[in-house]
């Protein structure tokens, strides 16, 4: 026995960094300098410690896997009963972690900017959303998957309430019910697996499953069904669409970023670990296509229903989101490579859209598409930032949506499967002309001559345009040069089909 | 002039069920084109079937148009099915969860 115990020293950290800043921050509560440097210098250390770190294992419990001859090991791609409660740091969670820190800062940035009132409470709030999408991508055991899963539900419920209006309290309430609902039914689906093989961790669930026993199909059968509602809340699939829709359309733009990213990499993790412990069940993948499916296309009609850019982007993301789905259930390399490079890009060109959304609401009459027209003339870097993102998000070379788009419509015609293709293309055409129906409105119309006494708006921060950039960098970046972000994901996807019990 | 004057009609009283109020041009296209979005999607949903059976996908597809003739705009009724009132989505949680079981446990 001469490995090392791998604890890396940066995992703690991902959660450690959030829940001290979040307790700083409530201490300082409205002391807007200290609550920036504070947040500001948390944000930078989340995106180093995120470079920096080394690939490896935490354990909790400490104590060496037991390898099926009898001896003992710590390195963890060996067959062995881990028995520990346990979080994975590989290039997946790399990638995730490093572009939602990056998020955090500009959102952490912006709403420094922005709030006047309330800001430490509010900006350690977006801190433990943070936390929560950290903890759900890198664990590999049920009890902190639930954890995670619960305390992300809770976090989004007061993020959204801290915007103050009627709509957002509502959705909140709404939110949290359901929580309760999907909560619990994780935690029974979690019981009937502990139940069924007596392990906690996921590899060595995964390793045990009794998939032969026919007395036990039905618990399995079971604990899948409740597995997938919580993918379902989690992500807002269909049918919580029409929730999570309200919860982004009605928390404030740049919060919306960071759910998004939340949701997106809660359902990678939650589909990941669905496709591992249950992919090989019968009708297991096609249940997980069906939502995705459905997910897709209600999303993108009830976009297209929408008068408020908000609401048309919270559909949006909730459709894509659909998009996400489809290429973790298709459950082949190709199709998981393209599920989670979709999930990298669309948080990328959803926060371009999102920050475009934001800006128009400095303009003061809010973000209908019946009440503002013509900003393009007032502000025409937005109106560029606005177009380069819906051109992204409907998979527009030379952008990032294309590179993701084409790999889920391959892998769609390789799984024999060409109306999934058609799906894809189908959401892709409606989320040009739902995105575009709003940006002609808001941006090219002509304005209308002000009313008396109407609201005449402020400035768009520096910051937000500062932050607008470097999104949109990112975004011809993976489209221009695809394989810096795939080069991360290669390794999950592979792990995920031939050495599912491997994290 | 009759004949005409009823397909007018007819073809206004379809446009008319699309939105109610005030449909302004953004708000009529959004509907019309959720419209086809939505029988489109819901004859490709149809054609799934053929990986079950051919027969049954082409018989269901062909039900499927038939029922979008007859029961068309749709679009209206999708939207109040995807409001976000809490009995509306509890009630299609519940369906879909029983179709999951249903279908995992005795497919």
């Amino acid at each position: 026995m001469n490995e090392s115990i791998s604890n890396l020293w940066s995992i703690p950290l991902f959660i450690i960094i959030p829940i001290l800043a979040a307790i700083l921050l409530n201490v300082l509560y409205s002391r807007k300098r200290a609550i920036s440097v504070t947040a500001v210098v948390s944000s930078l250390a989340l995106i180093v410690v995120s470079v920096l770190s080394p690939f490896g294992f935490h354990w909790f419990t400490g104590q060496p896997a037991v390898l099926p001859t009898g001896g003992y090991t710590y390195r963890a791609d060996l067959l062995g009963w881990n028995l520990a409660l346990e979080y994975y740091y590989g290039p997946l969670q790399q990638i995730a972690i490093f572009l939602a820190s990056v998020l955090l800062l500009f959102v952490v940035l912006i709403a420094i900017n922005s709030l006047k009132k309330n800001t430490g409470t509010y900006i350690s709030l977006l801190f433990l959303t943070f936390m929560s999408a950290a903890i759900v991508i890198m664990v590999n055991d049920f009890y902190h998957l639930w954890i995670g899963v619960e305390i992300g539900s809770l976090i989004v419920a007061g993020v959204v309430l801290a915007t103050g209006e009627a709509v957002s309290q509502k959705a909140a309430l709404k939110y949290t019910f359901f929580s309760a609902l999907s909560g619990a039914g994780l935690a029974i689906a979690l019981a009937l697996i502990l139940g069924v093989t007596g392990y906690a961790n996921i590899s060595d669930a995964i390793i045990a499953m009794p998939l032969n026993d026919a007395s036990l199909a039905s618990v399995l059968y079971v604990a899948f069904g409740f597995t997938v509602l919580s993918w379902i809340y989690a992500g807002g699939l269909a049918p919580i669409h029409p929730l999570k829709a309200d919860v982004y359309g009605s928390a404030f733009p740049h919060a919306t970023i960071l759910l998004q990213t939340q949701s997106k990499l809660m359902l990678v993790a939650i589909g990941l670990v669905i496709l591992r412990l249950f992919g090989t069940l019968p009708f297991a993948k096609e249940v997980m296509l069906s939502v995705s499916v459905l997910t897709m296309m209600i999303g993108v009609v009830m976009a297209m229903l929408q008068t408020d850019f908000r609401w048309t982007l919270a559909y949006l993301i909730v459709s894509h989101s659909g998009l996400v789905t489809l290429g973790i259930s298709l459950g082949t390399v190709q199709g998981i490579i393209g599920g989670l490079f979709q999930a990298v890009n669309d948080v990328v060109y959803m926060s371009v859209l999102l920050l475009a959304c934001e800006g128009i609401y400095y303009f003061g009459r809010g973000t209908s598409i019946k009440t503002v027209s013509g900003i393009a003339k007032r502000a025409p870097w937005l109106a560029v930032a606005a177009i380069i993102g819906a051109f992204a998000a409907s998979g527009v070379p030379p952008f990032n949506g294309f590179q993701s788009e084409i790999i889920l419509i391959q892998a769609s015609l390789n799984y024999g499967m060409p109306e999934l293709a058609i799906v894809v293309l189908m959401v892709s055409v409606t989320t040009f002309i739902a995105l575009f129906k709003g940006i002609y409105n808001i941006f090219l119309r002509p304005d209308d001559a002000p009313q008396a006494g109407e609201k005449q708006g402020m400035p768009v921060p520096r910051m937000l345009y500062v932050c607008l950039a470097a999104l949109i960098f990112i975004t011809i970046l993976f489209g221009v040069y695809p394989q810096l972000a795939i080069n991360f994901l290669n390794e999950a996807a592979l792990k995920v089909v031939y050495i599912p019990w491997v994290p | 002039m009759g004949s005409i004057d009823s397909l007018y009609d007819k073809v206004k009283r379809f446009v008319i069920e699309f939105t109610s109020g005030k449909g302004t041009s953004s708000a009529m296209t959004g509907y019309m084109t959720g419209e086809l979005q939505t029988v489109a999607f819901i004859m490709i949903l149809a054609s799934f079937f053929r990986i079950f059976s051919v027969p049954l996908g082409i018989v269901l597809l062909a039900a499927v148009v038939g029922a979008l003739f007859f029961f068309g705009p749709m679009i209206k009724a999708m939207e109040r099915e995807n409001s976000s009132g809490l009995n509306r989505v509890l009630f299609w949680v519940m369906i879909y969860f029983a179709v999951i079981i249903a279908v995992t446990l005795w497919g």
